[in-house]
């Protein structure tokens, strides 16, 4: 005879534990309950693979929109965007000269999201070049990269450069004449430094113009080097905002008397949840930016690249405008003199500018020279650059804005 | 802070739903499902029955070329080759009998039509989207198409009427005075040679009709054509072609042309379709020079009497100047007596020059 309420027993107890199952995986990944004690929200930080980057607190005032606007988050949101993406591309991308152009158009025309993925990379990487700019700014203006973060500073010039590198290196694969003539006026810019100019530029190109080799290296570059090398380099330098002592602060500023001047005191809070859900909060809000730009405009496409043709005039990608408009002048101050001068003015200027002055503050009066000589910097690197992609037609001479090129349009 | 997180949330999810609905609505899926509907109504047979309904919706495409070049036309053109649907409008109407010679799937469709391939969109496809691809070529402009592999010799006269024509008038009206074709011609204007691969057919027409609609700041005047001449002149513009487009489908071609090495068969049927050198003695002058003067393009560059251009000296006074003799020798090769100068080798005959010496001696 069946025992009917030992059977009923047991269903009752695997129904009890299946309940349980899924708060369990939740406690096993997750441990402790939601953290409401200050030592339960420090545990937080410290216990979490993702979490712990962080402080596991922080002044108040770090959390202000002003302080920094959130712009080197934002560079690393669209950097893992950029991973994202690039891997979905790549499923589709062929670095051949033969079938690159196809495979765009395929992007475009027929895969599921091709159109929306392809742009959302390439808006992404344009403004992770203006994220990274304008994050360096910040950082000059509020002093931050005095001591002891002169490190940190040099590793970000870095990133920049590998900025760069990523975007020209990827500018080249969709082997359209708006890409292929682009490629070739940058990499010309390169061969204008003396003696390894050429030789740079051959080995860049693996010959002496754009051609099957040259989309093979820049593929290699642009889907492994590079990013390898920028995932490790962005590792490093958040890792040492928290070991340099987190955000510019401006108790750190010390008066003529070696004395700690201006405020000192300032809340401190935890890092969660505060901290976490803002940055969810930037993320959300940044992607949605992404998404409808993405939706509304596409991504440039010319016809395939005719190397026989080229496009007058030839444009370097719009962040080299800059040093193409200086070659028009001089070959050698725009394609090296300059350049050169910029990073080593980058590199020297946290080991030259030790004072602890204006440490946190924007626009210190008492740097007043530095962020003068930075602002007449910016403001030639901007005008140059405007020149460049508005001002210049045909034969790279000047024209208004408004004003038809002569030729076919 | 958690009521900005749900309202971004839900905004991410909204824009998210908007993807969704941009990738899932397709233009063809309609014709598709249109054709499909068709197909079922249509069928006499239970075998055609039954084939009709087992059809998918699905993205259709031709491959040529050992699959580097890939046409989508079919997707939406599902008719093409089934004669059920002879009296239908397109996309879904039966191609016409030219297809049974050039089947399809050897072939493809941009060979003849142009457009672009892999788009899966009217306007894309047809050649009128974001990416400037060349508009699909219709009516009296396919003869450009039928030129491009056939030449004239093995086709009856009216298939490529339009291209012979268009050579003509471009020799008649002495476009070379200014423009180089195959290596012939003069400095002043681009070089024509390739046009056609680097101009669609649309753009050579407006061009053709209003040189300055186009080139903003153009210097080749409007010359006052007939609709027909301009057509001609834009189909036989069209068939000038660059090597990577004339070779693009080489491969096809290459079974069907003799010779044992493919490429040197195209070749000849190129050599024998060479473009004759225009027709000096053209009967569409009257060596009238004063007609000539115009005729030929002289007025482009000279200015008689306040008429004309001013890329060359005015030659309202040009009697008095330059003897006869001088103006003959300088006629028939400007280089001997204006080395370097821009004046163009105009080819005329002994006819046309000493009827223009005599209209330009009379000048003084």
């Amino acid at each position: 005879m069946i025992d009917v309420v030992a059977v009923y027993k047991k269903v009752i107890g695997a129904t009890l534990l299946a309940a349980q199952l899924p708060g369990r995986f939740y406690r096993s990944v997750f441990r402790g309950g939601y953290p409401t004690t200050v030592r339960q929200q420090l545990a937080t930080v410290v216990n979490n693979l993702l979490l712990h980057v962080h402080p596991t607190r922080l002044y108040n005032r770090s959390l202000e929109p002003q302080t920094t606007f959130g712009l080197g988050l934002i560079c690393f949101y669209l950097f893992i965007i950029e991973w994202i993406t690039g891997i979905f591309l790549m499923f589709y991308y062929e670095p051949s000269t033969g079938a690159a152009y196809g495979r765009i158009l395929d992007l475009n025309y027929t895969i599921t999201f091709g159109r929306v993925m392809r742009n959302l990379h390439r808006w992404a990487a344009e403004a992770m070049v203006v994220g990274v700019a304008l994050h360096m700014c910040r950082v000059f203006y509020t002093g931050a990269y005095k001591p002891p973060r002169e490190f940190n500073w040099v590793l970000g010039v870095s990133l920049l450069v590998l900025t760069l590198a990523l975007s020209f290196t990827g500018y080249l694969l969709p082997w359209d004449q708006l890409s292929f003539w682009a490629v070739t006026v940058g990499t010309n810019i390169v061969s204008y430094a003396p003696v390894l100019g050429p030789k740079l530029r051959y080995v860049l190109l693996g010959g002496d113009t754009v051609g099957s080799d040259a989309l093979l290296r820049f593929y290699t570059l642009h889907v492994i080097a590079v990013p390898a090398v920028t995932s490790l380099l962005i590792n490093y330098h958040i890792w040492r905002v928290v070991k340099d002592g987190g955000l510019a602060h401006p108790s750190e500023n010390r008066g003529a008397d070696g004395e700690p001047v201006g405020q000192r005191s300032d809340s401190v809070i935890t890092t969660f949840p505060k901290v976490v859900y803002l940055e969810l909060l930037v993320f959300l809000v940044l992607m949605i930016g992404l998404m409808v730009a993405s939706l509304l405009f596409n991504a440039p496409l010319e016809e395939e690249a005719n190397p026989l043709t080229p496009s007058n005039p030839s444009k370097a990608p719009w962040y080299f405008l800059g040093l193409q408009e200086l070659v028009g002048y001089s070959a050698f101050w725009g394609g090296v003199g300059v350049p050169t001068i910029l990073m080593i003015f980058l590199l020297v200027l946290p080991y030259v500018d030790r004072r602890q002055v204006g440490v946190g503050v924007w626009f210190a009066r008492e740097r007043m020279i530095i962020i003068g000589v930075w602002t007449l910097i910016l403001i030639g690197i901007v005008v140059t650059t405007a020149l460049g992609i508005y001002f210049r037609g045909p034969n790279w001479n000047f024209y208004w804005p408004w004003e038809n090129w002569p030729g076919p349009h | 802070m958690e009521r900005w997180l749900a309202i971004t949330g839900l905004l991410l999810t909204l824009v998210l739903g908007w993807t969704l609905w941009d990738a899932s609505e397709q233009e063809w899926t309609r014709y598709q499902e249109a054709y499909y509907r068709q197909a079922v109504r249509l069928a006499q047979k239970g075998s055609q029955r039954d084939w009709a309904s087992s059809l998918r919706t699905e993205i259709r495409q031709i491959q040529l070329n050992g699959h580097t070049t890939v046409e989508r036309c079919v997707t939406c053109h599902l008719g093409y080759d089934n004669p059920a649907f002879k009296n239908f409008a397109a996309p879904l109407r039966t191609h016409s009998e030219l297809l049974q010679s050039h089947a399809a799937e050897r072939f493809g469709c941009a060979v003849c039509h142009g457009g672009e391939g892999r788009a899966v969109t009217t306007l894309e496809a047809h050649g009128q989207g974001q990416v400037a691809a060349k508009p699909l070529l219709r009516g009296k402009y396919m003869q450009a198409a039928c030129y491009n592999c056939h030449g004239t010799n093995t086709l009856p006269p009216q298939a490529t009427a339009g291209v012979v024509r268009g050579r003509q008038l471009v020799n008649s009206y002495f476009c070379l005075a200014c423009h180089k074709i195959n290596g012939e011609g003069g400095e002043e204007g681009p070089d024509l040679s390739q046009v056609g691969s680097h101009r669609s057919w649309t753009w050579i027409y407006a061009h053709t009709v209003r040189p300055q609609g186009v080139v903003s700041g153009s210097t080749m005047p409007v010359f006052l054509l007939s609709r027909d001449e301009i057509e001609d002149i834009t189909i036989y513009l069209s068939t000038l072609l660059d090597n990577r487009d004339r070779l693009r489908y080489l491969p096809l071609l290459a079974k069907r042309v003799v010779g044992e090495d493919p490429a040197q068969g195209w070749v000849a049927t190129q050599r024998r379709e060479a473009p004759a050198r225009h027709d000096a003695g053209s009967p569409l002058f009257s060596y009238d020079g004063k007609k000539l003067f115009h005729g030929a393009g002289c007025y482009i560059c000279h200015t008689i009497d306040m008429t004309g251009g001013e890329v060359g000296p005015s030659l309202t006074y040009i009697g008095r100047k330059r003897n006869s003799d001088n103006l003959t020798r300088l006629l028939k090769d400007p280089d001997e007596i204006l080395p370097g100068g821009k004046m163009p080798q105009l080819y005329l005959n002994d006819l046309q020059i000493s009827a223009l010496v005599d209209y330009l001696s009379w000048l003084r």
